[in-house]
């Protein structure tokens, strides 16, 4: 059981070294006394600068900062200081109120560590660029939202040619593409000839992540595939030509959408059998057939996926931000914004819902454009400027299609649709709109949003939250989730996670590749489930397991299973953390790592800041020590003083996992000695709990505050992507009292933080923001 | 098959920044000025379903010969021309005449089997290997001082939008048909737009800079450090487009009757347009190598502007003795030589930039055609009509060739470019090399 008791940092277990600990639990109850250059800064100059320099009205007002080296404060102090009276400072005394000053408040470090923090005016990220055009093209053909049936609709011709509608004689849904007719036909009674005969499949494919899709079509006749695009194929095999029969083409997509799909079939003659498999090769994935649950049988429109690519944000703070422009960023945004305006003027038309014969075509166009804008810029656009961004270009374009590219790449190179919170004091309801979608969809609002700014109903937090909690609903946050577990989790570090073919033989990259999946339906499942509780992705005991999974994490499930919920028996397995994929990615090439968990577990789960190594090590080689277990040898190398200032929380979180081997099976013995699996933690607040392995673990971080804060924080950070501190001191309390109190559910959760952060105003802006708003 | 590429990420892929994407390659080569090499070209121009020899082939042999009535339109040019008759296609294998008279014509390889189901005999799918223009383009951009900005390109009038052996001539390899562009738009696009791109951010920059003064009351002072960095970005952008402001086109850049139609009736314009762009584009030294396919093999263009209804194919089956069909294919054939004889007519009026002469001095246009005559099918004596001096043939002559395969004339061309290739296509059919009687 978990033993609490209230201990002082000095009275670690297992004789590690004490005051080491004080810089982890860091919360500096430190009682050395004042160095003596703040001392003697108090004595000799705080009378006229102030006790942190931040100057003295009568005497020396100025604030003390600058970026003079130490070198030059110092002479300069020992030159001048005190004033009039410089002799009363020797050169040692003026060298350590230097050092003082200079790194309590002068240097232009300090002064960046002393600002409060505020909300910074942020552009766009990557992500939130390419959601919000594809969504601002949605908004004028309709959403990418779909529904709960799963499959493609199939339509099976008696002849060659796949769009027909005459000898269409078979339509039915199927769950995936993969079929082998071989000399036989699809129906023997319906197609009774085998010589020619051919099927189309319609419908969309969803895709979960954003990144590039690499869509496969293996078959011996001829094929045509599209996706997104319904116009131009994507893969065109029609002509059936030698013996090639494996087709593949590349695409970049956005996650939590739905795109077109379709696939032709054509079976000739001089081909004796007929075969057709549709496979892909999501992100971060092992090449696969398509499984039904990626496939709806409902045709979308088209959707605009920017390919332009841009440069990296900005992660130095945990997570993705937009509070720096670059050049290349800047160069990205115009190939960006040419890609759009080429794509836009092409279906221009379409876009418009008009016809190049129609009478009123100029007038929808133009009415088009000012839609667009004004989406663009999430808020009306004023009259007077109309004409800037509007009228002007299809009064002085050659022709149409280069007005609409203008205004096309004026409105995409406009700081009012690339910075999201331009005068963000301001609470209107545009602002607020805009916060919420961004905060939960990494785009753009909505109609029924822009509605409610328009009626003026985002005034109250009751109004607001109403909104967030329709919104979270959606797609859309499904899949900004699925990002935030990305970075919470730390998956895209984990790299190919190859192991060492001897110890782990069968690891292969689809089962790597499976693991990941499985790890994505129980977040998933966690996620939009009734309860939606937090806790469960801690404690919970299932995983969600196929056939191949089955069979090498010795459970019983049919070899050809696809992936269902499977409560694992006869082992402790709890909640993410005891995930294989997590254990996988936290270990080494043939062995278990202890301190990538334990690293793990500080970081993400508890929110704990560790400090760099203070000196680079090479884990020690197993082989080096072949008699020494896992965790015998973690606790040979992280013995030195300079370690245990943060291993002794590394290590003791790490090890409770320790029955878990480098892929994440279970174990009870290694090198035939019983596994440790006893670990420990010492919490902000000075608890010790100790726990005998994941079970207690689980059972610790379920109700643990420490915990609970970190994902609150983290949550904020990444929807917001603003510091949290910047919304008062109580908005990281308060959002953990709401989320114990909404029982740990993750979606209200989201909810809450976009709700909150929507309408809370940081600083001020300087001018009335209503008056500069629009002014032309 | 391979990523979608757009003209951007190649661009980029060069390093260059948006607002400086222009006109990198339009110079003329470099190794022009500097070894005197001259800039040699070639244009294969293709109608379909053969000709009619009695009106086509003249009777003499060498260097006075008369034009018959299909050939007339190029008098003017009778001493740059070069008449070869008895030139054949000898590739056999899978697909019908008509197939293998497009796949092969300038293959000179057998057809993979595949599920294209012509008229008659097996199915067919794709060349099986590269086409001889692809060849010496590749020859061509191995090579700082022939390398251009696209090296070869593919133009198509009324191409209809299906993809099979029947409207495939170029091919960049095994099973990789080209798709010839038939929108003169789109051509013009791939050809200029980058141009438009600039002129549109120019257009848009003042507007652009204004938006950003304007909106910055709105933030606090501290953000206002990113808008002006943002700012000077902007200026950095305007630096550019001013450095590029009136780049040296070397030509002035065509301008194209809107709205035009891919369409039968269309024709002539779009014919018509799609030479001006080819002139321009050699002129501009986009390209050393260009294709120009009228409709496709079995084509069915209706020719009502002069006066025929019925649909050219379909009038090539008539056999000899139907007079009035013989008499309309050859206006029909005419016709085409009127849109040869304007390709060469522009190119001999366009002085060679940078060079003595004209463009025609160093251009040799290929006139040719997938079947000897329409109503028999035959691969044998199909029709290649030479104009120009690009490639140091002797022209001005009529030749009457020992029924040759036609793959030693494909050698013959890429040796005129200095390309000495000891075979192309099927090898079987490149015995005694190149043909010698052209030189």
């Amino acid at each position: 059981m978990t033993h609490r008791r209230t201990a002082p940092p000095f009275l670690a277990a297992f004789g590690f070294v004490l005051t080491a600990l004080t810089a982890v639990v860091g919360r500096g109850e430190d009682v050395v006394d004042p160095p003596l250059g703040a001392a003697l800064y108090q004595e000799h100059c705080a009378s006229c600068h102030g006790e942190q320099g931040e100057g003295v009205a009568d005497a020396y007002a100025d604030p003390l900062i600058g970026d003079r080296s130490l070198e030059e404060l110092s002479r300069y102090i020992d030159e001048k200081m005190p004033q009039g009276e410089p002799e009363v400072l020797d050169a040692e005394q003026s060298a350590l109120i230097a050092e003082h000053i200079h790194e309590a408040f002068y240097s232009p470090t300090a002064q960046f560590r002393n600002k409060p923090a505020r909300i910074e005016l942020s552009r766009l990220t990557v992500r939130q660029y390419r959601q919000a055009l594809a969504d601002l093209i949605a908004s004028f053909v309709g959403p990418g939202d779909w529904g709960d049936d799963r499959g493609l609709r199939a339509e099976y011709h008696a002849s060659r040619n796949p769009r027909g509608r005459r000898n269409s004689v078979i339509q039915r849904i199927d769950p995936q593409v993969r079929f082998d007719f071989g000399e036989a036909t699809p129906d023997a009674e319906l197609i009774p000839s085998n010589e020619e005969y051919s099927a189309r499949w319609t419908g969309s494919v969803i895709a979960p992540d954003d990144g590039e899709y690499e869509f496969v079509v293996e078959t011996e006749n001829g094929m045509r595939l599209f996706v997104n695009n319904p116009d131009v194929p994507l893969i065109d095999a029609s002509v059936k030509s030698g013996d090639g029969r494996e087709f593949q083409a590349v695409l970049p997509l956005l996650g939590g959408r739905a795109y077109y799909l379709q696939l032709e079939l054509i079976k000739s003659k001089p081909e004796k059998t007929a075969s057709m498999t549709l496979k892909w090769k999501r992100p971060g994935h092992a090449l696969e057939t398509i499984p039904q649950r990626s496939l709806w049988p409902q045709t979308p429109p088209e959707r605009l996926v920017i390919a332009t690519p841009f440069p990296p944000d900005d992660r130095s703070v945990g997570y993705e931000r937009g509070t720096m422009i670059s050049r290349e960023w800047d160069e990205a945004t115009t190939h960006a914004a040419l890609e759009a305006a080429d794509w836009i003027a092409t279906r221009r038309l379409r876009l418009a819902d008009t016809r190049e014969d129609a009478e009123d075509r100029n007038a929808k166009l133009r009415a088009f454009a000012l839609r667009f804008v004004e989406r663009a810029f999430r808020r009306p656009l004023e009259e007077p400027l109309h004409a800037t961004f509007v009228d002007r270009h299809f009064d002085e374009a050659p022709d149409e299609e280069t007005a609409i590219k203008r205004v096309v790449l004026l409105a995409l190179k406009s700081p009012r649709f690339l910075y999201r919170e331009l005068g963000h004091a301001d609470n209107d309801p545009w602002s607020v709109a805009s916060r919420l979608s961004f905060a939960l969809w990494d785009s753009l609002p909505d109609g029924p949003l822009l509605e409610a700014a328009a009626r003026d109903e985002l005034r109250t937090a009751e109004q607001v939250r109403a909104q967030a909690d329709r919104m979270v609903q959606d797609h859309r946050a499904q899949a900004k989730f699925h990002e935030f577990c990305r970075q919470w989790l730390r998956i895209d570090h984990f790299g190919d996670l190859a192991k060492d073919e001897s110890a782990h033989p069968g690891f292969t990259p689809e089962l790597r590749s499976d693991l990941r999946t499985s790890l994505e339906l129980g977040l998933d499942a966690v996620y939009g489930s009734e309860a939606s509780d937090f806790r469960e992705l801690l404690t919970g005991t299932a995983l969600f397991l196929n056939g191949r999974l089955a069979a090498y994490y010795g459970v019983d499930l049919p070899e050809d299973a696809d992936f269902q919920r499977v409560e694992i028996p006869n082992e402790p397995r709890r909640g993410v953390m005891s995930h294989p994929y997590l254990l996988s990615g936290f270990a080494y090439h043939g062995s278990s790592s202890p301190i990538h968990r334990g690293v793990f577990l500080s970081r993400s789960l508890l929110g704990r800041t560790l400090k760099q190594p203070p000196v680079a090590v090479a884990p020690l080689a197993p082989d080096l020590h072949a008699d020494l277990t896992t965790r015998e040898r973690v606790i040979l190398q992280t013995s030195p003083d300079m370690c245990q200032s943060c291993h002794t929380m590394i290590n003791g979180l790490g090890f409770s996992l320790e029955n878990f081997d480098a892929v994440g099976r279970y174990r009870e013995v290694e090198k035939s000695q019983p596994i440790d699996a006893s670990g420990e933690y010492f919490s902000r607040t000075g608890d010790l709990v100790r726990f005998s392995d994941v079970r207690e673990l689980a059972e610790f971080l379920a109700g643990s505050e420490d915990a609970t804060e970190a994902f609150v924080r983290q949550m904020f950070h990444f929807q917001v992507k603003q510091a949290i501190r910047a919304y008062g001191e109580s908005a990281l309390p308060d959002l953990q009292r709401s989320f114990v109190a909404d029982g740990f559910h993750i979606r209200r959760l989201m909810a809450s933080i976009a709700a909150e952060a929507a309408l809370r105003p940081g600083t001020a802006a300087s001018a009335d923001p209503a008056q500069a708003r629009l002014e032309p | 098959m391979s990523r979608f590429r757009s003209r951007r990420d190649f661009l980029r892929d060069l390093g260059m920044s948006a607002a400086a994407l222009p006109f990198v390659c339009n110079l003329p080569s470099l190794g022009f000025a500097g070894t005197g090499l001259r800039k040699q070209r070639m244009v294969v121009v293709f109608s379909p379903n053969g000709i009619i020899p009695k009106n086509f082939w003249p009777d003499e042999e060498g260097a006075e010969f008369t034009l018959k009535e299909i050939l007339t339109p190029l008098q003017e040019f009778q001493d740059r021309t070069l008449v070869l008759k008895g030139v054949c296609d000898k590739v056999r294998g899978d697909g019908d005449n008509h197939m293998r008279g497009m796949g092969c014509l300038l293959t000179g390889i057998e057809l993979f089997p595949g599920n294209i189901q012509g008229g008659s005999d097996t199915p067919a799918g794709w060349a099986s290997g590269l086409s001889i223009d692809q060849e010496i383009r590749a020859y061509l951009q191995n090579s700082p001082e022939t390398r251009t900005r696209f090296g070869s390109l593919e133009f198509g009038v009324v191409v209809p939008d299906r993809a099979d052996t029947w409207t495939r001539m170029v091919y960049a390899g095994p099973n990789k048909p080209i798709a010839p562009i038939d929108d003169p738009y789109q051509m013009f696009n791939k050809l200029y737009g980058q141009m438009k791109d600039q002129e549109s951010l120019r257009s848009v920059l003042d507007a652009i800079r204004d938006d950003l003064r304007r909106v910055e009351p709105l933030v606090s002072a501290e953000d206002r450090q990113l808008l002006e960095e943002h700012a000077t970005f902007v200026r950095q952008m305007e630096e550019e487009l001013r450095t590029d402001a009136t780049p040296d086109v070397g030509h002035a850049v065509p301008e194209l009757e809107p709205g035009l139609r891919e369409e039968n009736d269309n024709i002539p314009k779009l014919c018509k347009m799609q030479i001006d762009l080819m002139v321009n584009s050699f002129t501009a030294d986009f390209a050393r190598l260009a294709t120009l396919q009228i409709t496709n093999s079995v084509g069915e263009p209706k020719m009502r502007w002069i006066g025929i209804e019925e649909g050219h194919h379909t009038l090539s089956h008539e056999p000899d003795s139907n007079d009035e069909a013989v008499d309309k294919l050859t206006r029909i054939n005419k016709w085409y030589c009127e849109q040869v004889a304007y390709l060469v007519k522009r190119l001999a009026e366009t002085p060679e930039p940078g060079g003595p002469g004209s463009l025609l001095d160093n251009t040799l246009v290929v006139w040719t055609n997938e079947l000897g005559q329409g109503n028999s099918h035959t691969l044998n004596n199909i029709p290649f009509v030479l104009v120009g001096n690009g490639l140091d043939f002797t022209m001005g002559r009529s030749l009457h060739l020992p029924m040759v395969a036609h793959n030693r004339l494909l050698m013959s061309f890429a040796h005129g470019f200095g390309h000495r290739i000891d075979r192309f296509g099927n090898p079987d059919f490149c015995k005694r090399g190149p043909l010698s009687e052209l030189i």
